[in-house]
């Protein structure tokens, strides 16, 4: 849903005659994350076209590329734990529906000096603009605390992540950004989108959807405990049962 | 090599599990213990989710008891009747547990429940051996062992109605208290991933007055089943049974119990109860601490249905 409004905004964007257009793509649009994957990079690349009538020396500092990868939306519970009879108690829970499991941004410089936060804040950018779809909770100032709790927690699994000096400019108008992707990171659609600003206006984007899909033994056998939890019961106490089997045969022998 | 658990959601290095199971497995076999109660916290200590210790930690007593309960089979020191009787109160119990549990992580509370669970279990379990052991080191040392309780022949069990015939234990007593017995360990099974053979035993000895010698293999034959239809359950209902951790934990157990038997054979029987109780205690003490010491994050996320 979300994803459909952005790329709605995106294509409402004032195309302003004569501004610079951006081309952008990816390494890989399909991601496979198997078993003894310790993580790996997508690159996003691009370039700003240059309209013939900018003159040549206009300075970069001026323009500035955010790019931004996010992940699946997901419903998560938040639970904050009291010090109850002096034990830490799990209390106050509240859900965030429509949050994305991963988040990626980078840019050419901190964001908060690209934009100001009303122009972040319409296209989600940076982690302070990361919201969720709805929470079950009517208060603005804990629905807030506990998005920020989901922020702190996806950052050090390193789902979550800024580099504000992460697009690297390859002459003036090539760049590129290295999206790192973790062993944790959710299967599913994600979106690479790549914003041009200027003056703290974006002045172009583009969406462009990738798959990121986990493989392998691990994959297999967490499919396989879902989809048949009581074939996969019984398959874990037949192993065991036949592991303690042979060690009891392994074991007479040494004796 | 860093190997995906794909239940518990971790990378983790697979030397490390096949130590801890090792660790586990040696203590298990030079204590002759089943070692549950040491493993489950352990993998907790270690960062994978409490449920996932607790399911997980079924399937490697599956396997540990499987080859106590052959090696007792094979000479006939097993009363089936007996663990027939407490079997079916186990997998009531198991049931009930496995349903309790799914209730605790939906409302947030499985991890409370385990750890505290834990940290009342070890406290009292620990605290009784280290008296118990401390009292035997003195009366060893002075040179007067401690008297041999007198053998009751009757007590209140003798009252309670529903009698059955145990002929391998030569008994003839009412099935209330095998099933409540089997019920209770049923629970701790599911709840806390132990076997439960640091209750069963003393149990049968002392309430049910089963002859020690069908005690061992009686409660080994129990506690296989049990453990199993556990597994079954959690994997069927709570999806947390990580098969690929429990199998580095039983080959790890497997080797580590052989050498901890050949340890345990040459120390005195007092002395090691002292050194459990006391390792008994420290482990109940660190999750106490766990419980109390403020969180590095007092806010925690769990993704719905990843």
């Amino acid at each position: 849903m979300r994803a459909t409004l952005l790329a709605l905004a995106l294509l409402l964007l004032p195309g302003a005659a004569g501004a610079e257009d951006l081309v952008a793509g990816l390494s890989q649009d399909q991601i496979q994350i198997t078993s003894n994957y310790t993580g790996s990079d997508l690159v996003v690349f691009g370039a700003i076209e240059q309209p013939p009538d900018i003159e040549e020396d206009t300075p970069p500092g001026q323009r500035d590329v955010v790019v931004v990868v996010r992940g699946p939306a997901a419903t998560m519970d938040v639970r904050r734990k009291d010090r109850i009879a002096g034990i830490w108690i799990n209390n106050r829970e509240v859900t965030l529906e429509g949050m994305p499991a991963y988040y990626y941004v980078a840019s050419t410089r901190p964001l908060d000096k690209i934009a100001p936060p009303y122009m972040l804040a319409r296209y989600q950018i940076g982690f302070d603009h990361v919201k969720p779809q709805s929470t079950s909770t009517r208060k603005a100032a804990r629905a807030e605390e506990f998005r920020q709790a989901v922020v702190r927690e996806r950052a050090r699994a390193g789902l979550f992540s800024e580099a504000p000096d992460g697009v690297e400019f390859l002459g003036y108008s090539l760049f590129r950004v290295h999206v790192p992707v973790p062993a944790g990171a959710p299967r599913g659609q994600y979106t690479a989108e790549v914003y041009l600003f200027r003056d703290g206006v974006v002045m172009s984007a583009q969406s462009t959807p990738l798959f990121v899909d986990q493989t392998g033994l691990e994959r297999n056998l967490f499919n396989f405990a879902h989809n048949e939890p009581v074939g996969y019961g019984l398959a874990a106490v037949l192993m065991a049962v036949l592991l303690g089997y042979l060690s009891s045969l392994l074991f007479r022998q040494q004796t | 090599m860093e190997i995906y658990l794909p239940i518990a959601e971790m990378s983790v290095h697979w030397l490390i599990i096949l130590a801890m199971g090792g660790a586990v497995g040696f203590l298990s076999g030079m204590f002759g213990v089943g070692g549950g109660f040491l493993l489950t916290p352990l993998l907790i200590f270690y960062g994978v989710p409490s449920e996932v210790a607790v399911a997980t930690t079924a399937s490697h007593i599956t396997a540990s008891s499987m080859a106590g309960a052959l090696a007792h089979w094979k000479r006939r020191a097993v009363d089936f009747t007996m663990a027939g009787v407490l079997l079916c109160g186990g997998l009531v119990g198991t049931s009930f547990g496995v349903w309790l549990l799914k209730l605790l992580r939906e409302a947030g509370q499985s991890e409370l429940v385990v750890s505290g669970g834990y940290v009342i279990l070890l406290g009292t379990v620990g605290g009784l051996m280290l008296k118990e052991s401390l009292e035997a080191v003195r009366a060893t040392r002075s040179g007067n062992p401690l008297p041999s309780r007198p053998a009751q022949h009757h007590n209140w069990i003798h009252g309670l109605p529903l009698k059955m015939r145990f002929r391998q234990s030569r008994l003839y007593i009412s099935v209330i208290p095998p099933l409540a017995l089997g019920f209770a360990v049923g629970i701790l099974s599911a709840i806390m991933g132990v076997g439960g053979g640091f209750i069963l035993v003393p149990a049968m000895i002392y309430l049910l007055r089963m002859p020690t010698g069908v005690v061992m293999g009686t409660s080994f034959v129990q506690i296989l089943c049990v453990t199993a239809a556990t597994t079954v359950l959690q994997a069927a209902s709570n999806y947390n049974v990580d098969i690929l951790l429990a199998a580095v934990l039983i080959l790890g157990g497997v080797v580590g119990a052989q050498f901890g038997v050949r340890i345990g054979a040459q120390l005195r029987g007092e002395q090691l109860r002292l050194l459990l109780a006391i390792l008994v205690l420290a482990v109940g003490a660190r999750l106490l601490i766990d419980l109390v010491v403020t969180p590095a994050d007092i806010f925690s996320v769990t993704v719905e249905g990843q």
